[in-house]
């Protein structure tokens, strides 16, 4: 009774200060930037997916790709595969009342393709596509550099209004960056202490049932559990695994899984001393004791049945077609046979062990976020290596460093092992993070140590021609056991991720990377 | 005592160099970091068009450039956009949307910390009180601001930008800064040491012989020092502030600073912290003007001969 009083006193003082705010949640942060083209985080990609509408998207349905804003029934397919004809719906509006046109879409094409736009999502989509042709109001002829047996998968990009912008080299500092135009289903703008979105009504494609919604940073997780418990707020994005037993019990909340398919993983550094030597990473992958990491770090129980974490051999969640199931996890230490390879490497041991009269040092590095999801890890892990006989180095990297200088392959002289996560969409292409780097060949982009590894990168090219599901699904699987073998990773585990909504909040289906593509269902009971 | 004017005079001269000498540090901070901010967006390694964008934001011609474009800019209160705090937000209007709120914080704060000041003036509270006074200064601003952070959002949590929330939110904070980290007992502290050593001077007690007050005595005699002490004080909550509006969220200045330094966000910081310099900088020079006149009035006083004092000394 108490709470709801109290959130119906929240949502009267909304109303009469005049803020259609429906529905407020808590997500990790702040949105960097509301300009689609600059997203870095999977806050920005949350925010984005309200603001805007990407040309094509995976139905939560049925996982099929299908488009708000492009009657697939009209699509053709020309140039031998290597075009699409794709055809505007109806009635379709920005949230500005000026009507969505195929030189919205083209622009948009031609904006990434535009090599002043500053922009790695932009460098991402330059590898597929060609060009794009307005060719009437309502037709647009997108153009591919090759032809591809799932060409709409290439589409999933958010579409930016023409209008909006005088140059098709679009800048990340222009106002439009914290108050968007978009089609999506909300509008809005971005403020230094909140994100507002109210809902975009005045079109033929969304219909959204919430009047508005506020998206707030993230407090100390035990203050949102409350706040969220006395009815304050009405959601979490993120809610960290040791309080998801507290809210499980909680009569008024409801405790969702968010499908990131994201793993976690040790990349090591394959041209830094002894570790250069395969035998010496495979000892590494026995002298980690997952199971007690996952204990101390995460807070698993070892009587809970549904475990938040679920171990990985290779570079995919259990639940993807591309793993194999063949190859093994490996869930706890096995000093015997770490000690057997490091000996077979020809490192001595005496004490700690020593690699060319030197005891071997592992500088090991963080991206800081990590530490809330599993608190300590990269301590625990320290401490593992130093039982081993190793001598470990932590330090953690700010956000901002990991994204500039560990994922592109800079910090290979600071480090020998790195702790990470990778989060994935429906597209688990995992080439860029394990082919050998090309930066003039769009290759190896995600490369943590610059991996190098000539039948690996035979296999990712397997995978990259393959014209049907079966033939990639075979490549990944050869790519999951040979990276099981060669070890550039010491692949940990899957985490779940789990959101708490109020039971009010009706419908509020969370999808897959982009949490809020089924946002139009969701609703508020009275 | 010829040479009263060096002190003001010093403090005029930091006054003047100190809004301009941020922003300078801040530029050679920019070029001693490895790689561009620049880089932040766009990785050399992860897409092209980095270099427009550094010549955008005036990278790419060296510091001294970059600085004296800053500074021109600034002082025709062009600061720019905003690189990643609110990404394009012009800071000038993120300032004008901040700085009231911080205004607001300081000056509720300032109200226990000026009658803390007064009350020692006039040598209350009693000794007795000072093991309270005492304790109450231990108190460290993170504590008591994450106990008003924790009560204000557990009360209003999304509605606290306005309205009850909002006063709420700035009275928690106003008093975590007040209080706090000795804020009001050293108002009320020091201002009654510096009282009472002045009030044992002989002047004073001639006066009080004369049948005047001894505060209408000691004030003009201290006044520079109180309000250096005031300055200080002043100071102390601003830097003091960035703590508090970080952690019970309100939405000013300092949070501002605080959230532009963890971004990067150059074009934030920058003004940000040459709009602190600049608030120190009044304050300095608001103290060089009172020791000026404090100084003057002091020459000014006639000086008193026997027959005055009514006494054979």
């Amino acid at each position: 009774m108490k709470k709801s009083w109290m959130l119906g006193g929240v949502l009267m003082g909304s109303a009469v200060l005049g803020t259609a705010v429906d529905v407020q949640f808590y997500d990790e942060a702040l949105p960097i930037t509301l300009n689609p083209l600059f997203a870095t985080t999977m806050v920005d990609h949350r925010a984005h997916e309200l603001y805007f509408d990407r040309l094509y998207y995976n139905d939560m349905s049925d996982n099929s790709v299908t488009s708000r804003l492009i009657d697939d029934s009209q699509t053709k397919i020309e140039d031998a595969g290597k075009s699409l004809r794709l055809t505007i719906k109806d009635g379709i509006n920005w949230h500005n009342g000026k009507k969505f046109t195929a030189a919205d879409i083209c622009f948009t094409i031609d904006a990434m393709l535009n090599p002043r736009t500053p922009s790695p999502i932009a460098h991402y989509y330059r590898e597929h596509l060609a060009g794009c042709t307005a060719e009437k109001s309502n037709v647009a002829k997108v153009t591919f550099k090759r032809v591809y047996h799932n060409p709409r998968e290439r589409l999933k990009f958010f579409v930016l209004p023409k209008s909006e912008f005088s140059s098709t080299a679009v800048q990340p500092d222009t106002e439009f960056a914290n108050t968007p135009v978009g089609t999506g289903p909300m509008k809005g703008r971005m403020g230094t202490m909140a994100a507002r979105f109210e809902a975009h009504t005045k079109t033929s494609h969304h219909d959204p049932k919430l009047a508005g919604m506020k998206m707030s940073q993230a407090l100390d997780p035990a203050v949102q559990i409350n706040t969220l418990r006395n009815g304050a707020m009405h959601g979490i994005v993120s809610v960290p695994p040791i309080y998801r037993p507290e809210l499980q019990t909680e009569s008024e909340v409801v405790v969702k899984g968010y499908d990131l398919r994201s793993w976690w993983f040790i990349a090591l550094n394959t041209k830094s001393g002894p570790l250069a030597t395969k035998e010496v990473r495979q000892a590494l992958n026995y002298s980690i004791d997952r199971s007690e990491l996952r204990e101390k770090s995460i807070g698993f129980d070892k009587n809970d049945k549904e475990s938040p974490c679920e171990f990985i051999s290779g570079p995919f969640v259990q639940a993807s077609m591309y793993y194999n199931h063949e190859v093994p996890s490996v869930e706890f230490a096995d000093s015997r046979k770490a000690d057997a390879l490091l000996t077979a490497a020809g490192l001595e041991k005496n004490g700690l062990w020593f690699h060319e009269g030197k005891p071997v040092a592992l500088r090991i590095g963080m991206d800081a976020k990590l530490d809330k999801e599993a608190t300590d890890l990269m301590t625990q892990i320290a401490n593992q290596l130093s039982e081993a006989g190793f001598q470990p180095l932590v330090s953690k990297i700010s956000t901002d460093d990991w994204n500039r200088k560990a994922i592109t392959g800079q910090l290979s002289k600071e480090y020998d092992m790195l702790i990470g996560k990778w989060s994935f969409g429906m597209n688990e292409d995992v080439n860029d993070l394990f082919h050998t780097r090309s930066d003039t060949k769009f290759k190896g982009r995600h490369n943590i140590f610059n991996y190098s590894n000539p039948e690996v990168d035979a296999t990712l090219a397997e995978y990259e021609k393959a014209r049907t599901t079966d033939s990639a699904k075979n490549a990944y699987h050869k790519l999951h056991r040979q990276l099981a073998d060669d070890l550039p990773y010491l692949f940990l585990w899957k985490l779940d991720t789990k959101s708490a909504w109020r039971s009010e909040v009706k419908d509020s289906n969370i999808t897959p990377y982009y949490y809020f593509t089924d946002i139009d269902r969701w609703y508020l009971s009275k | 005592m010829k040479l009263w004017w060096i002190q003001p005079l010093a403090r005029a001269v930091v006054a003047v160099a100190l809004p301009l000498s941020v922003p300078a540090l801040i530029t050679i901070l920019i070029w001693a970091l490895p790689g561009n901010p620049a880089e932040i967006i766009c990785p050399p390694s992860l897409c092209t068009g980095g270099e427009e964008l550094a010549a955008r934001w005036h990278l790419n011609e060296g510091p001294m450039a970059f600085y004296f474009h800053w500074v021109s800019n600034a002082m025709s209160l062009d600061f720019g956009q905003s690189w990643r705090v609110l990404t394009g937000k012009p800071v000038q209007e993120l300032m004008v949307q901040t700085i009231p709120n911080t205004l607001l914080l300081i000056g509720l704060a300032l109200i226990p910390v000026t009658l803390g000041s007064v009350m020692g003036a006039f040598q209350k509270p009693a000794k007795v009180w000072d093991p309270l006074l005492v304790s109450l200064g231990v108190l460290p601003v993170v504590a008591l601001a994450l106990l008003a952070a924790a009560v204000v959002e557990l009360n209003f949590a999304g509605a606290s930008e306005d309205g009850l929330g909002y006063w709420s939110r700035m009275i928690a904070a106003a008093l975590t800064l007040g209080i706090a980290d000795g804020a009001l007992s050293g108002s009320i502290l020091g201002n009654r040491s510096i009282f009472e050593q002045e009030n044992q001077q002989r002047y004073v007690g001639i006066s009080i012989l004369r049948g005047e007050s001894n505060f209408s005595n000691t004030l003009p005699n201290l006044a520079g020092a109180i309000v250096g002490q005031y300055r200080t004080r002043v100071v102390q909550l601003l830097s003091a502030a960035v703590i508090v509006e970080v952690i019970v969220q309100v939405d000013g200045f300092g949070a501002l600073l605080f959230k532009g330094t963890l971004k990067q966000d150059f074009g934030v910081v920058l003004a940000a912290a040459t709009i602190f310099a600049l608030i120190s900088s009044s304050l300095l020079m608001l103290q060089a003007v009172v020791e000026v006149f404090q100084n003057l009035h002091m020459r000014r006083a006639p000086v008193l001969g026997l027959d005055d004092v009514g006494g054979d000394l």
